[in-house]
């Protein structure tokens, strides 16, 4: 199998790690050795990819069939207009999960200590494994698209369905670095497992994905209005519809750049602390 | 500048041998690898240029001269909690040389390679590889070490040709040069049989085999091998243990932990036994030997007075450890079965009744015995 493509600059072993640009074009050049690496691993097993599409597919009809009626009628929707994004949305938190439970797998593994030993950025190890989970939740939400699509749900346009799915997939880029540093902090696999369910489950239930905020309690309606979640299932609904956006897409934007700001860097940090 | 990675692999061709000075603390290898071969290609000689001068002369903090060190622990510590892993450890390697750390279970072998593999932090003491402390330049100590740890570090879902494929890059092997290198040492390992097949289908040794191979791509200075040949059969064992030779021919030098007296003498210049974290000797394999040298014979009684009567019965014609309160001796004997039989005669003579005795080459267990005088941590007294 061949699969070296990316051409990355050389460096010799005697570089002295100061130089930044050096260190930065090691970085790169691991990092992509890594997203080869875990790439190469979501192929040989596409199980994570299935149960993924399986989540996403489980909600559109659990959620259109069973509660569709209801809340829809409630609030007076064209309801599978209105779950498809958010299905998106979560089946991108769905794949951070996976993130979590992955990389928490992969550190118990012996490779973790040659990796360790490597002259690499460690920050690679983490990076590689987020964008490969970034590009298979990619294929999960295309899929989940066109399954959407043969219930009879439509993208206003193609471009706001390249955008909506652009964006649920960043959202979801994002989270798996909260994902990472659980893993890298707990280790362990089924420890990492169940800790998943204390963000996953509120953060799915308590959002807009699946019912308007106004059908909520009111003591939950700020929380359930502005968590993360929430805020980019609406972004990606408005720019699925094509209702315009509006400060949903700044807020879900904000949300990524913070969760990338804390968790980036906590999850690197976790990593280098030797055990 | 000169690449360390130039010098193509395999068929490198013959390192220059670092002058037989260095051998002082070890006696000059009895067995050269087999030349000729896979390994040793005069002619190719001329083509090779000496990495370690040019890491020499590129780096201003490595040692000055060609009988360097290349790797050096002084005064190491290391404590989990109470335990203590790892007590007062130190060596120094030259290049081309090979020491055996050589110890039972918990002896603390795998914590010493951590440590100077910066896979764990040293808690006192220093170490430096190649001249880069261990402690201060860790990323630069990357550069120049290749480690086979004790579990194997590969991936498993990958094949051994992508995990190959995988530290190369990694190691920042030019790509060009990488295809060939893989190539080359799948060929020389004799791996091409399972060099496509996910690592998770690959039996343990050949799993073992891969693990030893990826601490080459980068043609290391410094290589580590805690317990390589553990699960090998005969002859990958025997195989692995001409690369190892052929290394360190080559220059490299070598740190191996092992269980076993026999690979220990077989491949190291310099021994060190440890026992419980501290070292409790330390010499070549020949001066160990001389010490441990003969065939044992081990006897076991029915009771602690029997045993005590049998040690009355033959402590005037031969050295023997027997541990007080055991139901055992061991007794050191140079003339072999005649001698055997002689003192066997003797016991049974003087009413002791044997329960089993057998006649065999010394284990490390003696080495410990004749070297502290007290059984190892975990072989201890027989069960009655
Ligand atoms: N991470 C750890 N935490 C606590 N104790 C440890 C840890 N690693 C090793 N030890 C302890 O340190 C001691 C030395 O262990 P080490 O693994 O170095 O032994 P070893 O000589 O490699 O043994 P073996 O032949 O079984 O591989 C043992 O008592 C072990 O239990
Ligand atoms: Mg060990």
């Amino acid at each position: 199998m061949t699969g070296i493509a990316e051409s990355d600059k050389a460096q010799l072993p005697t570089h002295q790690g100061t130089d930044l640009a050096g260190g930065l074009r090691g970085a790169v050049s691991d990092t992509m050795a890594m997203l080869w690496r875990d790439s190469v691993r979501t192929l040989r097993q596409p199980e994570m990819l299935v149960f993924a599409v399986v989540m996403g597919v489980f909600f559109l009809v659990l959620f259109n069939y069973v509660f569709g009626g209801s809340i829809g009628a409630g609030a007076q929707i064209d309801y599978l207009q209105f779950l498809v994004p958010g299905v998106l949305v979560i089946t991108a938190l769905q794949g951070a999960q996976q993130t979590s439970l992955g990389l928490a797998a992969d550190l118990s593994e012996g490779v973790t200590d040659r990796f360790r030993s490597l002259p690499m950025s460690q920050v690679a190890v983490i990076a590689g494994r987020t964008l490969a989970d970034a590009a298979r939740n990619l294929a999960g939400l295309i899929l989940v698209a066109l399954v959407a699509f043969l219930m009879g749900y439509r993208f206003t346009s193609f471009l706001g369905a390249i955008a909506a799915i652009a964006l649920a997939t960043g959202v979801g880029f994002a989270f798996s670095w909260l994902g990472a540093a659980i893993a890298v902090k707990v280790r362990q696999p089924d420890m990492v497992g169940m800790l998943s369910m204390f963000w996953l489950f509120p953060l799915m239930l308590a959002s807009t994905a699946f019912a308007p905020a106004d059908s909520m309690p009111g003591w939950l309606q700020p929380f359930a209005k502005y968590q993360p979640i929430s805020v980019a299932s609406d972004a990606v609904r408005e720019l699925a519809n094509g209702s315009g956006v509006d400060s949903s897409l700044f807020l879900t934007l904000g949300w990524v750049v913070a969760l990338l700001a804390l968790f980036v860097p906590m999850s690197v940090a976790l990593y280098r602390k030797v055990i | 500048m000169h690449s360390v990675l130039q010098g193509l692999w395999p068929g490198r061709g013959s390192r220059v041998r670092p002058p037989t000075s260095i051998g002082a603390q070890g006696a000059p290898r009895r067995d050269l690898p087999p030349s000729g071969g896979t390994y040793l290609k005069a002619n190719e000689a001329s083509q090779v240029s000496d990495r370690y001068m040019d890491i020499v002369s590129t780096n201003i903090d490595t040692m000055s001269t060609s009988n360097s060190t290349v790797i050096e622990a002084q005064g190491l510590y290391k404590s989990f909690e109470e335990i203590k892993a790892v007590q007062d450890l130190s060596f120094a390697i030259p290049a081309g040389k090979v020491l055996g750390l050589l110890g039972p279970n918990g002896a603390g072998k795998t914590t010493a390679v951590k440590m100077l593999t910066t896979l764990l932090p040293i808690d006192q003491g220093s170490a430096s590889i190649a001249g880069f402390d261990v402690a201060e330049r860790p990323e630069a100590v990357r550069r120049v070490i290749g480690l086979a740890g004790q579990s194997a570090a590969v991936d498993e879902k990958l094949t051994p040709r992508e995990n190959l494929e995988l530290f190369s890059w990694l190691y920042k092997i030019p790509r060009k040069e990488r295809r060939a290198r893989i190539e080359g040492l799948i060929d020389r390992f004799d791996m091409t049989e399972f060099a496509d097949r996910p690592v998770a289908k690959c039996s343990g040794g050949q799993r073992r085999r891969l693990d030893v191979v990826a601490a080459l791509v980068a043609q290391p200075q410094a290589l580590f091998l805690d317990e390589p040949t553990t699960g090998l059969d005969p002859r990958s064992r025997s195989e692995l243990w001409d690369a190892v030779q052929a290394l360190a021919a080559e220059g490299t030098a070598i740190l191996l932990t092992s269980q076993y007296l026999e690979e220990a003498d077989r491949l190291s210049d310099h021994v060190i036994v440890l026992d419980k974290g501290r070292e409790v000797a330390a010499g070549s394999p020949e001066a160990l030997k001389k010490r441990m040298g003969q065939d044992v014979l081990e006897i076991h009684v029915s009771s602690e007075d029997d045993r005590s009567t049998a040690v009355g019965a033959v402590t005037e014609s031969a050295v023997m450890t027997s541990v007080a309160g055991s139901q055992q001796l061991d007794i050191n004997v140079e003339g072999g079965a005649a001698q055997s039989l002689q003192l066997l005669r003797r016991i049974d003579d003087a009413g002791v009744s044997i329960v089993d005795f057998q006649l065999r080459r010394p284990t490390l267990d003696d080495v410990f015995l004749a070297l502290t005088g007290a059984p190892t941590s975990d072989s201890g007294v027989t069960p009655s």
